[in-house]
């Protein structure tokens, strides 16, 4: 009697290992199984991720360890489809493809870094623009790169991109030759700053767009087999969801490979700020993307480091609502802005990494200038003004602001705004919500009761040409909001920035003097409260050379090719 | 017959709950104000692209009609595609349950070994000290953050002493110079199947933290369970005839006492094995394992439907069915107990 029930309690354990074992056995295989042979082969092309049944076992063959940057990153993937790309895959997107040519960080000798295109030149009106390519150059997939690849990637991104808007002066493209294309816009416009925007601009085999176009998600399957259509420096090898990366170098690459490069890079998805610093401060990654930001005083003082504290093209803006009164009149709204406390704002919120905006165009973006005016803080100034307005003794009904939760620098600088406000008798609600519930409040009914009073939003370009970005998506009029989530009106602001668009490429100066003025009059105007223009901050080895911050890519917080090391 | 007639009642009763839950969970994760198509696309979706996908996911449709298509589905083994993933949700899951699964089953197998003898321990020399020393113990276990204790145990055992490693199931390193052939999924296994034995080693090392977190809340119950239970036992007419005569004291309280007390033990055991997989969740974030926690709280953070109700359906299955292998095993161990 007692040994059988001992064997029923065996056969529910067994039961129940078998199950798990079942469970694991149809799994399909992690990267290590199918890559096992890979490592160093960068050139051969790995087959399906399926782990194959095991007819005998490998012992495994402890291979030579190839040179590997590990990386830790916070960034996901969204979509590995470098058409339908505009978010934060950005940051491997642009170590996999390439563009026609590159914009450099502000004050580098030459604004532009040719990539794909060794030169290029426009018609005095600015209507049509001529590339020349780069002739030898091959894509991962053998494919060769030449014009006619070039309109097929261009004609995708402005068919279905994910940044499609960016090419809305485009009206045809010409092949002339192999390695010349031709671009006829609708408007003049800078194509060089669209063409180098890191969405939307990427040129991709043209065998593997044509897949696409039957199969929605051919770019998902080939990234899970480790399949790419870029031309750039690394290919992918292998990716595993929300796990990590794995790029190896392109040894065809056509800038060639020297010395202290890397062969491989792996990059480990760490949402967790805290343990990305761990990984760091143990060795076990070389470069991270965030740790928490009180600790970056540390790093300074830790002579195995270098910290880079570079301007970046993110800001962040507070919306008034023009629709709900008193914020429609301008005088509350200057009143408000003089009561804000800038510098508190910037130490706080941001640990001192920001400076503060001039209008809504970031530092070191076209057509940002110093002649724009910016606000101070000002109590006294903000009751007088206030005062004439009608409030001589602050507002009565409270304002509503919101913020998105998950932004812990809005998050820590918001109280600052409301403390401020309450000594000129204005009383702020402070909401948090999910970005996409903030977003679409603001959008659903702009008059409505229930809609926000004021708005923080943390904004950035799509390309590096933020008048007609920053400037029209956020202020200019429009019927249905986007972006101009002030809902605010203004003709002769709206005129001077579409001649400013225009005049861009033809009249560069006047171009600037027209923005320059429409930027003062959105400033006087103020709509918005422009806060602060952030700083990003970089921690790196000191044994990794090669590292420069360009803030006309946000997301890419390293170009891998660019890095090298001794080790 | 009374077994299969038991079985059979048990399983129609799990159909229910899982219906159940899948309604719930349903209606809770529409509720959610969120716009999983916009988080699809990206942060810049324009809003005919917006429309575009939520009619793609078929995310416009009445709620009910949008039920019954997945519960459709699912009856024919289909559970959508993530939407963050892209990929089938079944797919994610089996790819990411042998992960969750091996910290589950190691962190249990410490549980029990630690926390039975510390529970016998614990009745045997009943108020002193270590009984107090367990007592202690098991409250702490059983009321620290998984998270925080995670996180302690990273700075002390790899900041600090450099003994442990941060994360992970495997050194980052070892893919190259040893790489895994994956078999079952279980590293464990799958190491000692290939001989690969510095593997083997790695992936031992990187799970005791996890582990260790994870069965703290067990070792703690558990103990507190065995002693409450063996102090009742041993208190037992039949314990005092067998010392007096004369049997020696292992065979006492390991044998006849232990065989006895070990029941409630068993119900316990089942109980945190289900409440481990939630714990799991956390220890996965702070330990970048993996496994089906890490996944569900992305799918969570991006409210991911499709993937949230697959898991929130295995999850419920899962739970069923251990707790139904516990009723058996405790009917077969303990005579007392009948299948009712």
């Amino acid at each position: 009697m007692k040994l059988r029930k001992w064997y029923w309690l065996l056969a529910v354990l067994v039961a129940l290992s078998l199950v798990g074992t079942a469970c694991g056995g149809a799994a399909t295989a992690t990267p290590a199984s199918t890559k096992a042979a890979s490592a160093g082969q960068a050139t051969e092309k790995p087959a399906a991720t399926q782990a194959p049944a095991p007819t005998e076992v490998p012992t495994p063959e402890p291979t030579a360890a190839p040179r590997v940057l590990k990386v830790a990153n916070t960034a996901t993937i969204t979509t590995w489809d470098p058409v339908k790309s505009f978010s934060t895959e950005a940051a491997y997107m642009a170590n996999i493809y390439e563009q026609l040519l590159r914009i450099n960080p502000p004050g580098s000798k030459e604004r532009f870094t040719p990539l794909l295109a060794e030169r290029w030149e426009h018609s005095n009106d600015g209507l049509v623009w001529t590339f020349y390519l780069r002739k030898g150059v091959k894509f991962h997939d053998g494919t060769p790169m030449n014009a006619e690849a070039v309109k097929a990637s261009i004609e995708a991104a402005a068919d279905h991109g994910g940044a499609a808007f960016i090419w809305a002066p485009l009206d045809h493209i010409e092949v002339v030759d192999d390695y010349t294309v031709k671009f006829y816009l609708k408007y003049a416009a800078p194509l060089d700053l669209i063409a180098s925007s890191l969405y939307g601009a990427w040129i991709v085999s043209p065998k593997m767009l044509a897949a696409a176009a039957n199969d929605k998600n051919y770019f998902e399957t080939a990234a899970a087999k480790g399949i790419d259509g870029g031309t750039g420096p690394y290919m992918l090898q292998s990716y595993t969801p929300d796990q990590e990366i794995l790029l190896t170098r392109y040894d065809d690459y056509w800038g060639g490979w020297h010395k202290g490069q890397f062969d491989k890079v792996l990059v480990k998805i760490v949402p967790e700020a805290v343990t990305q610093q761990q990984m760091l401060e143990g060795g076990e990654v070389d470069l991270v993307t965030r740790i928490p930001q009180e600790n970056y005083e540390d790093f300074k003082k830790n002579p195995n480091y270098d910290v880079f504290i570079e301007p970046s093209f993110f800001n962040y803006v507070g919306f008034f609502n023009t629709l709900h009164p008193p914020l429609d009149n301008p005088k509350v709204r200057q009143a408000l802005s003089y009561a804000t406390p800038y510098d508190d704002i910037i130490k706080i919120g941001a640990y001192g990494l920001g400076t503060q905006s001039r209008g809504p165009v970031p530092q070191g973006v076209w057509p940002w200038s110093p002649d724009v005016k910016q606000y101070h803080y000002d109590l006294d100034k903000a009751r007088q003004l206030l005062a004439e307005a009608g409030y001589p003794n602050g507002i009565e009904r409270h304002l509503k602001l919101t913020y998105a939760s998950e932004n812990a620098t809005e998050a820590a600088f918001a109280p600052l705004i409301k403390d401020a406000y309450a000594k000129i008798g204005v009383t702020v609600d402070i909401v948090p919500m999910l970005w996409n519930q903030q977003w679409a409040l603001a959008k659903a009914d702009p008059a409505a009761k229930d809609t926000q009073d004021i708005f923080l939003l943390l904004y950035w370009p799509t390309y590096s040409d933020a008048g007609t970005d920053n400037l029209w998506s956020m202020f200019h009029s429009s019927e249905k909001p986007f972006f101009n989530l002030s809902y605010w009106k203004n003709k002769d602001f709206d005129h001077l920035i579409e001649m400013a668009a225009h005049e861009t490429v033809t009249d560069p100066k006047q171009a600037q003097k027209d923005y320059v003025d429409a930027m003062n009059l959105l400033v006087d105007q103020a709509p918005a409260l422009f806060l602060f223009d952030t700083k990003a901050i970089f921690i790196v080895p000191k044994y990794i050379h090669g590292f420069k911050y360009n803030l006309n890519y946000p997301f890419v917080q390293y170009f891998f090719y660019q890095l090298t090391s001794e080790k | 017959m009374q077994r299969v007639e038991f079985l059979i009642r048990r399983l129609l009763t799990s159909l229910i709950v899982l219906f159940g839950v899948s309604l719930v969970t349903f209606a809770l994760a529409r509720v959610v104000p969120s716009n999983p198509a916009a988080l699809y696309i990206g942060p810049r979706a324009r809003p005919e692209e917006i429309a575009r996908v939520r009619h793609e996911l078929g995310l416009d449709q009445p709620l009910p009609v949008q039920y019954i298509k997945y519960m459709e589905a699912v009856l024919h083994g289909d559970f959508g595609n993530s939407i963050a993933t892209k990929r089938p949700v079944l797919e994610e899951l089996k790819g990411r349950l042998p992960a969750t699964l091996e910290l589950l089953f190691t962190a249990m197998f410490l549980a029990v070994i630690v926390g039975v003898p510390l529970g016998v321990m614990s009745a045997r020399w009943q108020g002193k000290a270590p009984d107090l020393v367990v007592r202690i113990g098991s409250i702490f276990g059983v009321s620290m953050p998984a998270f925080w204790l995670g996180l302690l145990l990273q700075i002390l055992f790899f900041r600090h002493l450099h003994l442990l490693p941060l994360a992970g199931r495997v050194s980052s390193d070892l893919r190259f110079t040893h790489p895994i052939h994956v078999i079952t999924g279980f590293y464990l296994i799958d190491t000692v199947i290939t001989h690969n034995w510095v593997a083997f080693k790695d992936v031992l090392v990187h799970l005791i933290l996890p582990a260790l977190t994870l069965a703290a809340y067990p070792i703690g119950l558990i103990a507190r369970m065995t002693r409450a239970s063996m102090l009742e036992v041993m208190g037992q007419d039949y314990i005092r005839t067998a010392r007096a005569y004369g049997l020696p004291d292992f065979l006492i309280t390991y044998v006849l006492a232990l065989k006895n007390a070990i029941s409630p033990t068993l119900t316990v055991i089942g109980l945190t094995v289900a409440y481990s997989l939630t714990g799991a969740f956390f220890v996965e974030v702070i330990f970048n394992w993996p496994g089906l926690g890490l996944f569900t709280v992305h799918s969570l953070l991006s409210i991911d439907y499709p993937a949230i109700m697959g898991i929130t359906l295995f999850g419920a299955a899962g739970y069923i069915l251990i707790n139904l292998a516990v009723d058996i095993v405790q009917a077969w161990i303990d005579p007392r107990v009948s299948l009712n």
